[in-house]
Protein backbone atom coordinates (compact mmCIF):
# COMPACT_ATOMS: atom_id res chain seq x y z
CA UNK A 1 0.00 0.00 0.00
CA UNK A 2 3.18 2.29 0.88
CA UNK A 3 5.21 3.44 -1.87
CA UNK A 4 8.25 3.58 -0.98
CA UNK A 5 10.77 3.15 -4.09
CA UNK A 6 12.95 0.87 -2.44
CA UNK A 7 12.17 -2.44 -2.07
CA UNK A 8 13.64 -3.63 -4.85
CA UNK A 9 17.26 -2.42 -4.50
CA UNK A 10 20.49 -3.83 -3.69
CA UNK A 11 22.06 -4.50 0.06
CA UNK A 12 24.62 -2.00 -1.85
CA UNK A 13 22.36 0.72 -2.46
CA UNK A 14 20.68 0.11 0.51
CA UNK A 15 23.72 1.06 2.51
CA UNK A 16 24.37 3.84 0.71
CA UNK A 17 21.35 4.94 1.39
CA UNK A 18 21.59 4.62 5.09
CA UNK A 19 24.89 6.45 5.04
CA UNK A 20 23.70 9.44 3.60
CA UNK A 21 20.96 9.68 5.66
CA UNK A 22 23.59 8.86 8.79
CA UNK A 23 25.43 12.72 7.06
CA UNK A 24 22.30 14.56 6.75
CA UNK A 25 21.94 13.34 10.76
CA UNK A 26 25.38 14.33 11.79
CA UNK A 27 25.52 17.49 9.64
CA UNK A 28 24.48 20.08 11.93
CA UNK A 29 27.27 18.66 14.68
CA UNK A 30 24.36 17.98 16.61
CA UNK A 31 22.96 13.87 16.98
CA UNK A 32 19.44 14.71 18.11
CA UNK A 33 17.54 11.15 19.78
CA UNK A 34 14.56 12.00 17.40
CA UNK A 35 17.51 11.76 14.34
CA UNK A 36 18.64 8.74 15.59
CA UNK A 37 14.83 7.05 15.80
CA UNK A 38 14.29 7.78 12.24
CA UNK A 39 17.13 6.54 10.80
CA UNK A 40 16.53 3.61 12.57
CA UNK A 41 12.88 2.96 11.53
CA UNK A 42 14.36 3.79 7.71
CA UNK A 43 16.86 0.88 8.14
CA UNK A 44 14.31 -1.30 9.09
CA UNK A 45 12.01 -0.55 6.72
CA UNK A 46 14.42 -1.48 4.21
CA UNK A 47 15.26 -4.55 5.88
CA UNK A 48 18.95 -3.57 6.05
CA UNK A 49 20.33 -6.78 7.78
CA UNK A 50 21.38 -6.30 11.78
CA UNK A 51 24.82 -6.41 10.85
CA UNK A 52 25.07 -3.88 8.93
CA UNK A 53 23.20 -1.70 10.75
CA UNK A 54 25.73 -1.89 12.98
CA UNK A 55 28.46 -0.77 10.69
CA UNK A 56 26.50 2.01 9.50
CA UNK A 57 25.79 3.26 13.18
CA UNK A 58 29.40 3.72 13.39
CA UNK A 59 28.66 7.00 10.88
CA UNK A 60 26.92 8.57 13.51
CA UNK A 61 30.28 9.52 15.00
CA UNK A 62 32.47 9.50 11.39
CA UNK A 63 29.69 9.82 8.76
CA UNK A 64 31.16 9.07 5.42
CA UNK A 65 31.67 11.55 2.84
CA UNK A 66 28.68 12.62 0.96
CA UNK A 67 30.51 12.84 -2.35
CA UNK A 68 31.94 9.35 -1.39
CA UNK A 69 28.30 7.70 -1.07
CA UNK A 70 26.70 9.53 -4.00
CA UNK A 71 29.26 8.09 -6.50
CA UNK A 72 27.83 6.57 -9.46
CA UNK A 73 24.15 5.89 -7.61
CA UNK A 74 21.39 5.74 -9.92
CA UNK A 75 20.01 9.19 -10.08
CA UNK A 76 16.50 7.54 -9.63
CA UNK A 77 17.67 6.03 -6.80
CA UNK A 78 19.16 9.31 -5.12
CA UNK A 79 15.93 11.17 -5.77
CA UNK A 80 14.64 8.99 -2.97
CA UNK A 81 17.17 9.41 -0.82
CA UNK A 82 16.39 13.06 -1.30
CA UNK A 83 12.93 12.59 0.12
CA UNK A 84 13.69 10.49 3.23
CA UNK A 85 16.78 13.08 3.46
CA UNK A 86 14.41 15.64 3.96
CA UNK A 87 12.72 14.10 6.70
CA UNK A 88 15.88 13.20 8.66
CA UNK A 89 16.81 17.01 7.89
CA UNK A 90 13.53 18.09 9.26
CA UNK A 91 12.93 15.99 12.29
CA UNK A 92 14.61 18.14 14.75
CA UNK A 93 11.96 20.85 13.98
CA UNK A 94 14.30 23.21 11.44
CA UNK A 95 16.36 22.57 8.87
CA UNK A 96 19.68 23.70 9.45
CA UNK A 97 22.13 25.49 7.04
CA UNK A 98 24.39 22.72 6.86
CA UNK A 99 21.25 20.32 6.03
CA UNK A 100 20.29 22.82 3.46
CA UNK A 101 23.29 22.61 1.62
CA UNK A 102 24.05 18.68 1.98
CA UNK A 103 20.04 18.37 0.55
CA UNK A 104 20.88 20.49 -2.50
CA UNK A 105 23.76 18.64 -3.30
CA UNK A 106 22.10 15.56 -3.03
CA UNK A 107 19.20 17.02 -5.36
CA UNK A 108 22.25 18.45 -7.93
CA UNK A 109 23.30 14.71 -8.03
CA UNK A 110 19.91 13.41 -8.90
CA UNK A 111 18.80 16.15 -11.33
CA UNK A 112 16.47 17.84 -8.99
CA UNK A 113 15.81 21.54 -9.42
CA UNK A 114 15.52 24.41 -6.65
CA UNK A 115 11.82 24.45 -7.33
CA UNK A 116 10.99 21.00 -6.99
CA UNK A 117 13.07 20.74 -4.44
CA UNK A 118 11.04 23.24 -3.10
CA UNK A 119 7.60 21.59 -3.30
CA UNK A 120 9.42 18.07 -1.99
CA UNK A 121 9.90 20.23 1.47
CA UNK A 122 6.79 21.52 1.52
CA UNK A 123 5.50 17.98 0.86
CA UNK A 124 7.80 17.13 4.22
CA UNK A 125 5.54 19.79 6.09
CA UNK A 126 2.26 18.37 4.40
CA UNK A 127 2.98 15.29 6.03
CA UNK A 128 3.82 16.82 9.25
CA UNK A 129 0.17 17.99 9.42
CA UNK A 130 -1.26 14.90 8.43
CA UNK A 131 0.92 12.96 11.31
CA UNK A 132 -0.56 15.18 14.11
CA UNK A 133 -4.05 14.71 12.62
CA UNK A 134 -3.41 11.70 14.77
CA UNK A 135 -3.56 13.17 17.88
CA UNK A 136 -7.17 14.76 17.38
CA UNK A 137 -8.18 11.53 16.82
CA UNK A 138 -7.16 9.85 19.67
CA UNK B 1 4.97 3.00 5.05
CA UNK B 2 6.61 5.23 2.23
CA UNK B 3 8.16 8.22 4.26
CA UNK B 4 8.93 8.89 7.96
CA UNK B 5 7.04 11.32 10.24
CA UNK B 6 7.41 12.92 13.81
CA UNK B 7 7.52 10.66 16.10
CA UNK B 8 7.11 10.16 19.54
CA UNK B 9 7.07 6.37 20.43
CA UNK B 10 10.98 6.85 21.30
CA UNK B 11 9.69 9.03 23.94
CA UNK B 12 7.90 6.00 25.81
CA UNK B 13 9.29 4.61 29.09
CA UNK B 14 11.43 1.42 27.62
CA UNK B 15 9.35 -1.06 29.37
CA UNK B 16 6.73 0.56 27.29
CA UNK B 17 8.19 0.39 24.20
CA UNK B 18 9.04 -3.07 24.74
CA UNK B 19 4.95 -3.50 25.40
CA UNK B 20 4.02 -1.39 22.40
CA UNK B 21 6.41 -3.65 19.88
CA UNK B 22 4.98 -6.79 21.38
CA UNK B 23 1.64 -5.69 20.34
CA UNK B 24 2.73 -5.12 17.07
CA UNK B 25 4.01 -8.31 16.61
CA UNK B 26 0.81 -9.81 17.72
CA UNK B 27 -1.11 -8.18 15.00
CA UNK B 28 1.56 -9.35 12.46
CA UNK B 29 0.84 -13.15 13.20
CA UNK B 30 -3.22 -12.06 13.29
CA UNK B 31 -3.79 -14.09 9.86
CA UNK B 32 -0.79 -16.04 9.84
CA UNK B 33 0.23 -13.90 6.76
CA UNK B 34 2.84 -11.28 7.19
CA UNK B 35 3.30 -9.89 3.65
CA UNK B 36 6.83 -7.75 2.61
CA UNK B 37 4.88 -4.82 3.55
CA UNK B 38 3.73 -5.49 6.91
CA UNK B 39 7.13 -6.85 7.66
CA UNK B 40 8.31 -3.93 6.69
CA UNK B 41 6.50 -1.64 8.39
CA UNK B 42 6.93 -4.19 11.43
CA UNK B 43 10.31 -3.17 11.30
CA UNK B 44 10.35 0.16 10.58
CA UNK B 45 8.60 0.32 13.98
CA UNK B 46 10.69 -2.12 15.85
CA UNK B 47 13.25 0.63 14.37
CA UNK B 48 11.49 3.70 16.03
CA UNK B 49 10.99 2.51 18.85
CA UNK B 50 14.73 2.24 19.90
CA UNK B 51 14.47 -0.99 21.52
CA UNK B 52 17.84 -2.49 22.51
CA UNK B 53 19.26 -5.59 20.63
CA UNK B 54 18.08 -8.06 23.24
CA UNK B 55 14.82 -6.73 23.45
CA UNK B 56 14.35 -6.86 19.92
CA UNK B 57 15.30 -10.60 19.84
CA UNK B 58 12.61 -11.39 22.17
CA UNK B 59 10.54 -9.34 19.60
CA UNK B 60 11.18 -11.37 16.72
CA UNK B 61 11.04 -14.36 19.19
CA UNK B 62 7.66 -13.10 19.42
CA UNK B 63 6.86 -13.61 15.89
CA UNK B 64 7.87 -17.03 15.69
CA UNK B 65 5.67 -17.61 19.07
CA UNK B 66 2.90 -14.77 19.29
CA UNK B 67 2.09 -13.63 22.73
CA UNK B 68 -2.08 -14.07 23.61
CA UNK B 69 -3.50 -10.16 23.11
CA UNK B 70 -4.58 -9.61 27.07
CA UNK B 71 -0.41 -10.66 27.80
CA UNK B 72 0.31 -7.75 25.28
CA UNK B 73 -2.27 -5.30 26.42
CA UNK B 74 -0.72 -6.42 30.18
CA UNK B 75 1.84 -3.07 30.22
CA UNK B 76 0.54 -1.08 28.13
CA UNK B 77 -0.11 2.55 29.11
CA UNK B 78 -3.02 5.22 27.72
CA UNK B 79 -0.46 6.71 25.04
CA UNK B 80 1.85 3.39 24.66
CA UNK B 81 -1.80 1.72 23.90
CA UNK B 82 -2.87 4.46 21.17
CA UNK B 83 0.57 4.74 19.79
CA UNK B 84 0.32 0.70 19.03
CA UNK B 85 -3.17 0.99 18.12
CA UNK B 86 -2.36 3.51 15.98
CA UNK B 87 0.56 1.47 14.24
CA UNK B 88 -1.09 -1.51 14.23
CA UNK B 89 -3.54 0.46 11.79
CA UNK B 90 -0.99 1.49 9.67
CA UNK B 91 0.69 -2.22 9.45
CA UNK B 92 -2.52 -3.83 9.31
CA UNK B 93 -3.47 -1.68 6.01
CA UNK B 94 0.39 -1.80 4.63
CA UNK B 95 -0.68 -4.50 1.78
CA UNK B 96 -3.48 -2.47 1.05
CA UNK B 97 -6.25 -4.93 2.60
CA UNK B 98 -6.94 -4.84 6.24
CA UNK B 99 -9.05 -8.28 6.71
CA UNK B 100 -11.71 -9.15 9.07
CA UNK B 101 -9.34 -10.96 11.42
CA UNK B 102 -7.24 -8.02 11.54
CA UNK B 103 -9.99 -5.55 11.68
CA UNK B 104 -11.41 -7.70 14.84
CA UNK B 105 -8.14 -7.27 16.69
CA UNK B 106 -7.78 -3.61 16.37
CA UNK B 107 -11.37 -3.30 17.48
CA UNK B 108 -10.45 -5.44 20.51
CA UNK B 109 -7.75 -3.55 21.03
CA UNK B 110 -9.22 -0.27 20.78
CA UNK B 111 -12.13 -1.79 23.22
CA UNK B 112 -9.27 -2.92 26.07
CA UNK B 113 -8.08 0.86 25.81
CA UNK B 114 -11.46 2.48 26.44
CA UNK B 115 -11.22 4.60 23.28
CA UNK B 116 -14.06 5.51 21.79
CA UNK B 117 -16.31 3.28 19.31
CA UNK B 118 -15.32 4.63 16.24
CA UNK B 119 -11.44 5.07 16.97
CA UNK B 120 -10.20 2.16 14.26
CA UNK B 121 -12.77 3.84 11.79
CA UNK B 122 -11.05 7.28 12.14
CA UNK B 123 -7.66 5.38 11.94
CA UNK B 124 -8.01 3.79 8.70
CA UNK B 125 -9.24 6.64 7.24
CA UNK B 126 -6.38 8.88 8.88
CA UNK B 127 -4.10 5.95 7.32
CA UNK B 128 -5.96 6.36 3.87
CA UNK B 129 -5.36 10.35 4.21
CA UNK B 130 -1.95 8.90 4.94
CA UNK B 131 -1.50 6.86 2.01
CA UNK B 132 -2.76 9.29 -0.45
CA UNK B 133 -0.12 12.04 0.80
CA UNK B 134 2.53 9.63 0.31
CA UNK B 135 1.58 8.84 -3.18
CA UNK B 136 2.16 12.88 -3.96
CA UNK B 137 5.67 12.58 -2.75
CA UNK B 138 6.09 9.64 -4.78
CA UNK B 139 4.59 11.63 -7.94
CA UNK B 140 6.44 14.34 -6.98
CA UNK B 141 9.77 12.03 -7.30
CA UNK B 142 8.48 11.33 -10.33
CA UNK B 143 8.28 14.34 -12.14
CA UNK B 144 12.14 15.60 -10.30
CA UNK B 145 14.10 15.82 -13.49
CA UNK B 146 15.47 19.29 -14.47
Amino acid sequence: MFPDGLGHRTPQELRRYADILVYIAAADGELVREEIAVIEAMMGRCMIHPEVRVDIRSGFEHPVPLEQSLVDLDPELIRFILRDAAFVAAIDGSYDPKEIRALKAIAKAGGVSKDVLSSLLDWVGAGWNWYQDFSEIL
Amino acid sequence: MGSMLPDTVHKLPREERFAYARLLAYMARIDDELTISEMAMFEQRLGAALLSPDQRDMIRDDLRNPPSLEDCMENLSGEAGRLALRDAVLMAAADGNVDEDERDALEDISEMLGLREDAVEQLLNWTVNGYKWMKEGFDILENLEE
